[in-house]
């Protein structure tokens, strides 16, 4: 696979450089001020749809000392056990979304819980052999933390529901 | 000015950018086929949840589907084995660029973007401009001290712009927040649980962090031996994110390996692995035997 390998290869760089000529000097400084200035923007101004060049913005946001944080997760329903609400992994390779794709459509899937279906959809797709669900619901776990430390008291709500037609 | 031309094309050893070829098309088959799969799965997300982002917009870029994501997979893992024989560095180095670029794109417009990826796209886009190097050129270039600067210019930049999110978005005040807390909760590892008990820990380590991303162009003022330290801290403290909340910025630890004088380990390596074959030659060939 590597070619130009040799046994007796030394290492050692030589004297010899190979150099440039201007325009291929000059072409190049301007592709890293483009991209200088791409990068500065973003991060100024931009948000996520800038990417590449949107602003480097993990773990970014500041967490209140004190307050909640909170998870999204889905709960379904199949055909097996109605009435009955089991977790469901929130994950790509069982309904072609992962969780803070769901999270930050929240307000649509609020307004439109119709949307949900397509989940279902999704899944029934990528897990042909699972049982058909059909129903599914977004539910938010907030959990409390007090000064920096998580004091284990954890409330469940429940944001959206989807029912098979 | 004249003194920043020649800084950012210091002729650079051929045969280091040959080897940081090697990992970088190694490592985008590798993350292609396992490490950043979402992109696949978008194939079979309803088109309702696309959200095209500007690069979508001004490129008519379409919704996923699983013929898409089927072509980009592939086609990209294959451009990469290609590439990783060294020839038509330019053709098959900027196919493997556009479609591994395309394939985070579909990643990233179902509403959830990762701040660790648009760096490596730099590193693509940039190392076919070399042209040809051999593994063991012997010769220093120019073209390859830009790329190789160009490199590492990106992924230091990614540290201070961070920093610089952090006071965008979360303020000046960032430092003193719980955001470390919030990570931890919502993803830590079974080790990093004695650090919500000792809420200090991660207190102070926001600072550290922070400071140290703010800091981070300082490394270009360096001298070699003090820059590879600091190129082997961040490699550390990378580990232990890994570690505490199993969050790896993958693409951009490949970038930091451009401090790095690839071509003196391999020869290194090279000449370990010829001492023991020669070694070792006599107790294989008695196993064989048995």
């Amino acid at each position: 696979m590597a070619v130009g390998v040799r046994d007796d290869a030394t290492e050692e760089a030589t004297d010899e450089v190979a150099g440039l000529g201007a325009p291929a000097k000059a072409w190049r400084t301007g592709v890293v001020v483009v991209l200088a200035v791409m990068f500065c923007l973003g991060s100024l101004v931009g948000n996520d749809h800038w990417w590449p060049f949107s602003p480097w913005r993990m773990y970014s946001t500041s967490q209140a000392a004190t307050g909640s944080v909170w998870s999204t997760g889905i709960e379904v329903q199949t055909a097996d056990a109605p009435g009955e609400w089991v977790p469901a992994p929130l994950t790509p390779p069982n309904v072609g979304l992962n969780r803070a794709e769901v999270e930050g459509r929240i307000p649509q899937i609020e307004a439109d819980p119709a949307r949900l279906g397509t989940l279902a959809a999704s899944h029934a797709k990528l897990r042909p052999d699972a049982p058909e669900w059909t129903a599914l619901r977004v539910v938010r776990r907030l959990i409390v933390v007090v000064d920096r430390k998580p004091t284990g008291e954890l409330r469940t709500e429940v944001l959206a529901e989807w029912r098979a037609p | 000015m004249s003194r920043l031309r020649d800084w950012l094309f210091t002729p650079m050893p051929l045969a280091r950018v040959a080897w940081l070829r090697i990992l970088v098309f190694a490592f985008v088959v590798i993350d292609v086929l396992g490490l950043h799969t979402s992109g696949w799965y978008h194939g079979w997300a309803d088109p309702v949840w696309y959200e095209p982002l500007v690069m979508g917009k001004v490129l008519h870029l379409p919704a996923a589907s699983v013929l898409l994501v089927q072509v980009l997979k592939w086609g990209t893992v294959a451009a990469a084995l290609a590439a990783l024989t060294g020839r038509a560095p330019r053709l098959l180095g900027w196919a493997v660029a556009i479609g591994w670029t395309w394939y985070q794109y579909v990643a990233f417009a179902y509403g959830k973007v990762d701040h660790d990826r648009a760096d490596f796209v730099v590193a693509m886009a940039l190392l076919p401009t070399v042209g040809l190097a051999h593994l063991s050129d012997r010769r220093r270039s120019e073209a390859a001290g830009f790329a190789l600067r160009a490199v590492q210019l990106a992924a230091i930049a990614t540290y201070f712009l961070s920093a610089w999110a952090k006071v965008r978005f979360g303020g000046w005040d960032w430092v003193n927040s719980a955001t470390m807390v919030r990570a931890v909760v919502r993803r830590g590892t079974p080790w990093a649980q004695w650090l919500l008990e000792v809420p200090w820990t991660l207190h102070w380590f926001q600072w550290v962090l922070f400071t140290a991303e703010l800091t981070a162009p300082v490394i270009f003022f360096l001298s070699e031996k003090w820059r590879r330290r600091v190129v082997g801290a961040w490699f550390v403290f990378h580990a232990m994110t890994y570690a505490a909340i199993t969050i790896a910025f993958w693409p951009h630890l490949v970038m930091m390996l451009a401090f790095l004088p690839l071509e003196e380990y391999a020869a290194w390596l090279r000449a370990r692995f010829a001492r023991w074959r020669s070694r070792g030659a006599a107790p294989v060939a008695e196993e064989a035997r048995t």
